[in-house]
């Protein structure tokens, strides 16, 4: 047994997490149910329970440096299961956001990214950003039908995005390292970076995914966001690769085979969202357990996809001058997703990796 | 009197079906003579009874036997005045119709000797008679605290005089120095005064209640209805003559220097709830060390409690108290933070609310765990090691206060130790050898605790106080004896009898009130209080032929009889349940109810026919307790459970009022086996008479010499203790005894 752990309950993180999803964490009697009936609960160190009692002490240090906060997929059984409601599923959700906020670099950005107060300060920058590319920068030969590339330039577009890229991947790097850090603190001994293939091949697999309780529909609806988004990502990279060392001019043809795979997986995703949404909102219980956190990282991904989908059925169309402002709109929110991805609640695709990564040794 | 015999038999629900009613008739006209004997196809019915009233009014009868139903249904059919009219029931529906082979030779013979013994039965019975003696109706209460207090109002508010009598120089008892009460009504999460006062007032100036503070028993004699109390108050010496006690002394906190182990007497920082609950009712909650509030408080829950070397038992409040006690300290200072570490919250009833309520604040801190060590830490603060806790690693919590949450122990005192003790004291220093004044000597050195705990001071031969039960609470098995204790007339209520909160105390005491008041209102029309309620019969006893034995004045569980120098029992017959169990007892066979004694079961038994070993129908008598087991045997019928019809069933008022004469004699008149069948005994005992069963088990053994002097085999009885919902086990258990009686073989004694 470890030396033992001296007792400085960190009150303010109580507090923080009951106005974050956690509220009814008090309620928790410890009488172990939720790890009962967790289908992802490892038996030889099972969870919810032990970080509910944590986190009705407020041990701050001990939750944050656990992965099993991240073990968790929130299918919300023992939220359901629960003799005394005290839906640990929802408090796990505070517990990830405050991990986030806690390891993310810079940190204040997570703490903006983190209140509904700081929405519109996020919004400022992309906007700023994108109005300054329409009002100053050299614009491109007219076409005969009408192109973003007309108001957007490629040019600068895509060394923007690589550039925001980079800056995104540097703070997640100097996140993760933070979190690694703990979790060796917290006595991870185990190898981690090996493990993150076999755990990213489980993500995309989303086998524990479907060990989740009886929730097909969020299964589903991840499982499609998560690949189609990928499929994107993967395109946006090639296609940004391509344009800039000229082999590849866009708008591609509609039967370019890029573009056949860049619309299946908008498609793909289109419809895994959906199922997330209406999932979230059939279901009273979930729809008043989401919280800001969740809603921002979803709508901005539901804006981002809807938006690049009715801008290229407009530019399809002709529709001028529409289809620049609905551009305007997806640039904008592809932006915030990128960006702010570290601070958000898509930094859960990087933590979640390397948590499941520790937690296999 | 002149006995006139009537013998009924009803031949519905299916009786009529089953057995030949008629030929049952013939047993009862050709055998026993009987002068009326009716058949009758349903004689609950209003045309049946009215032929039993006919008969009693123009023939005269005066002693009938009714075979039909089992005597525990149509009661009220079937009662007639005891004091007029000797009628005794048949069961040959449950026992007979209901679980055996229709039109069936064994089914026959199975009802005809019922019949018998029934006849045989009431012609041995006599007829009761109704006593009147002069029966106080005065209710004692001893203890003035919430539990006492309400007792007493209750009594009062129901019509009776009370005497209340209090230790100390106020009433209130532990309520006078409680901050607050625990919730009492919905939504159970507000704190409530402790309303102590105003009961006090209420008590005070009620009319029909007599108070004596910083008073003492100094002797109770007598019985219930005639309790002679001599009450020692600012001294003067009172007599009062009460007609039953209840007995609500309370408790005391568990002696926390026994709690050295988890830092009492370490600090004055570590406190009992008690010390708290008075620091908090005095004014502000400090730190005994240095007189400033505390930031941070530690609650060591079951401090001495559930465990073996200190109070092995819950005391069922420590929780709440604790959860109470954390309301103080956040009405005072709500930053403050309290840590609680249980091994199991409890938090019985609507307190369960009171739980979340207090367990919903952010800085109360629950943790199931042990802890290890309570130590002093540098900075003036107490250090706490928490081991096993269900974070699966240790915790050490740095506090300003540590407060041990610990148990009750009942204010009773145990009679039969302390006659114990006076009994090997009086050896130890008469004693007829060396080595038994020795062994006397250690006795009365381990017993020696006991001395001067009295608190009734009876004149009981089996010692001056109630006996207790388990870890010194004078209880009896509360759900079937709610309130009652092995002392007939006195009713022990609140935390003496169990630990518990105001609330359930406040029951308590009307509960036992009313047992109090049901006990004089039976004790002064002579009959008998739960479980033999309205029985009118009494023992009596022959004692120009008593050997001074002593077993009757030992084994009565109601310490009813006293004894003169010599050993001879002086009966108190209003302290007498009717069990029979001294009846069981003697073995002079001296003992006996008028409508109960060892002649009448032994003629019974005579009565059974035993047919000749060639025949191969063996018989086996079954005696069975007539609280438990036969119902058990009733309710098989009703399921219509068959079993071996080679039994015959005898009800006994108790399994300890069996005579072990009656076991020699079935056997020695041929009978191939007996069963015995009792209450559950033991400390969670079911026994209706606290000790019944368990002494007819005793006896047994002695059966066993009869068995070799007889050379029986000691398989030819079996003894089994049987709940009342165990009917489906007792077929099974008949039919596997009936088993090895036929493997057995043959009673060689048949026929002599």
């Amino acid at each position: 047994m470890a030396e033992a752990i001296t007792v400085k309950p960190d009150t303010a993180f109580i507090r923080e997490l009951q106005g974050c999803g956690g509220g009814d964490l008090k309620k928790c009697y410890q009488c172990a149910t939720c790890s009962v009936v967790c289908n992802l609960s490892p038996d030889e160190s099972p969870f919810p329970r032990k970080q509910m009692v944590l986190a009705q002490w407020g041990m701050k240090d001990q939750l944050l440096a656990d992965p099993a906060i991240w073990l968790c997929h929130n299918c919300g059984d023992c939220s359901t299961m629960c003799p005394r409601g005290a839906r640990p599923g929802d408090v796990f959700g505070a517990l990830r956001k405050a991990a986030i906020e806690r390891y993310s670099f810079p940190g204040f950005l997570a703490k903006v990214a983190g209140k509904p107060a700081g929405f519109l300060l996020l919004l400022l920058l992309p906007v700023l950003v994108f109005a300054a590319i329409v009002l100053f920068a050299p614009k491109g030969e007219l076409t005969p039908d009408p192109e973003f590339a007309n108001l957007f330039p490629q040019n600068i577009l895509e060394p923007l995005f690589f550039a925001v890229s980079g800056l995104v991947l540097i703070a997640f790097a100097i996140g993760l390292a933070r979190f690694i850090k703990a979790l060796r603190k917290a006595g991870a001994t185990g190898p981690i970076i090996p493990n993150l293939v076999p755990a990213a091949v489980e993500i995309l697999a989303h086998s524990r995914f479907k060990k989740c309780g009886a929730e097909r529909a969020r299964y589903w609806g991840h499982m499609l966001t998560l690949w189609g988004f990928v499929g994107l990502a993967f395109m946006g990279t090639v296609v940004g690769i391509g344009t800039m060392i000229g082999v590849m001019h866009t708008p591609l043809d509609l039967m370019n085979p890029w573009k056949i795979f860049a619309n299946v997986c908008a498609v793909v995703v289109f419809v895994g969202l959906v199922i997330i949404l209406f999932d979230r909102l059939a279901d009273p219980v979930k729809r008043a357990a989401s919280t800001y956190f969740d809603w921002l990282f979803l709508l901005v991904l539901v804006g981002v996809v809807f938006t690049g989908i009715l801008s290229e059925a407009m530019r399809l169309m002709g529709a001028d001058p529409a289809m620049f402002y609905v551009y305007f709109v997806h640039l904008v929110l592809i932006m915030m997703l990128f960006l702010y991805a570290p601070y958000t609640k898509f930094a859960h695709i990087a933590y979640r990796t390397v948590a499941m990564a520790a937690a296999k040794s | 009197m002149d006995k006139k015999l009537a013998v009924y038999i009803c031949s519905g629900c299916s009786i009529g079906e089953t057995v030949d009613v008629e030929k049952m008739a013939k047993v009862a006209e050709k055998e026993y003579k009987a002068p009326i004997c009716r058949v009758h196809p349903c004689l609950c019915g209003k045309e049946g009874l009215e032929l039993i009233q006919k008969d009693m009014a123009a023939e005269g009868v005066n002693t009938m036997v009714i075979a039909a139903c089992s005597p525990r249904v149509k009661t009220a059919a079937f009662t007639f005045d005891p004091t007029a009219v000797i009628a005794e029931r048949v069961n040959i529906r449950e026992h007979v119709a209901w679980c055996q082979k229709p039109k069936d030779e064994d089914t026959q013979m199975m009802a005809e000797d019922y019949l018998r013994m029934g006849i045989v039965k009431a012609q041995k019975s006599e007829l009761l008679e109704a006593v009147s003696d002069p029966i106080s109706k005065t209710i004692l209460v001893v203890g003035g605290g919430i539990t006492g207090i309400t007792s007493a109002l209750e009594a009062a508010a129901a019509g009776y005089e009370v005497v209340l009598v209090e230790k100390q120089p106020q009433l209130g008892g532990f309520m006078s120095f409680v901050k607050n009460r625990l919730p009492q009504e919905p939504p159970y999460q507000g704190l409530e005064p402790n309303g102590i006062a105003e009961k006090i007032q209420q008590v005070l100036y009620n009319p029909k209640v007599k108070v004596f503070t910083s008073a003492k028993i100094a002797r109770t004699s007598g019985q219930p209805g005639q309790f002679d109390v001599t009450i020692e108050a600012e001294g003067k010496a009172t007599e009062v003559r009460v007609g039953a006690i209840v007995m609500a002394t309370g408790w005391k906190p568990y002696d926390a220097a026994k709690l050295g182990h988890l830092g009492y007497g370490l600090s004055p920082d570590v406190v009992t709830n008690v010390e708290f609950e008075k620091m908090a009712a005095s004014g502000q909650i400090k730190r005994p060390s240095d007189g400033k509030a505390p930031e941070s408080v530690l609650f060591v829950q079951c401090a001495g409690s559930r465990d073996k070397e200190h109070l092995p038992y819950c005391s069922s409040v420590c929780c709440l108290a604790t959860l109470k006690h954390a309301t103080y300290i956040h009405e005072q200072n709500a930053d403050a933070k309290v840590f609680i570490v249980y091994k199991d919250m409890r938090t019985p009833a609507q307190n369960e609310r009171f739980y979340r309520f207090a367990q919903d604040h952010p800085l109360n801190f629950l943790t199931k765990g042990e802890v290890a060590k309570v130590e002093k830490s540098g900075d003036g603060k107490l250090s706490v090691s928490v081991t096993n806790t269900l974070l699966g690693e240790d915790l050490l919590i740095p506090v300003d206060m540590v407060v041990l949450a610990a148990g009750m122990v009942p204010n009773s005192a145990d009679g039969e130790a302390i006659r114990a003790f006076e009994d090997a004291k009086l050896k130890a220093e008469k004693g007829d050898s060396e080595s038994q004044r020795a062994d006397a000597a250690k006795k009365a050195d381990e017993l020696k605790c006991h001395q001067g705990t009295e608190i009734l001071n009876l004149t009981y031969r089996q010692g001056p106080d109630l006996p207790v039960l388990r870890h010194g609470f004078p209880d009896s098995h509360f759900v079937c004896f709610p309130y009652e204790t092995r002392r007939t007339g006195i009713y022990a209520a609140g935390c003496v009898r169990a630990p518990m909160d105001s609330l359930h105390a406040e029951d308590d005491a009307l509960g036992a009130a009313m047992k109090a008041v049901q006990s004089v209102e039976l004790a002064s029309k002579g009959k008998a209080v739960h479980p033999r309620s309205q029985d009118l019969s009494f023992p009596s006893f022959f004692l120009q032929r008593c050997t001074q034995c002593k077993r009757c004045t030992e084994e009565c569980p109601f310490g009813t009889l006293d004894e003169d120098e010599k050993g001879t029992p002086k009966p108190n017959p209003y302290r007498c349940r009717r069990c029979g169990i001294c009846m069981g007892a003697c073995p002079e066979r001296i003992i006996s109810f008028k409508n109960y004694s060892v002649d009448m079961i032994a003629s019974m038994i005579k009565s059974i026919e035993i047919p000749p070993e060639e025949d191969e129908k063996p018989r086996v008598l079954v005696f069975m307790c007539e609280n438990d087991a036969y119902p058990a045997l009733d309710i098989a019928g009703m399921n219509h459970v068959m079993y071996d019809p080679c039994v015959r069933i005898i009800p006994l008022r108790c399994l300890g009022s069996m005579n072990i004469v009656w076991i020699a004699d079935a056997l020695s008149s041929g009978f191939d086996g007996v069963m015995l069948f009792g209450c559950k005994y033991g400390d969670d005992y079911q026994c209706h008479f606290a000790k019944g069963s368990e002494l007819a088990n005793r006896r047994l053994d002695n059966v066993k010499e009869t068995l070799q002097r007889l050379q029986l085999e000691k398989e030819r009885i079996e003894v089994h203790q049987l709940a009342i919902n165990e009917y489906d086990k007792l077929p099974g258990l008949i039919n596997k005894f009936m088993d090895l009686i036929r493997e057995i073989g043959p009673n060689p004694y048949k026929g002599f």
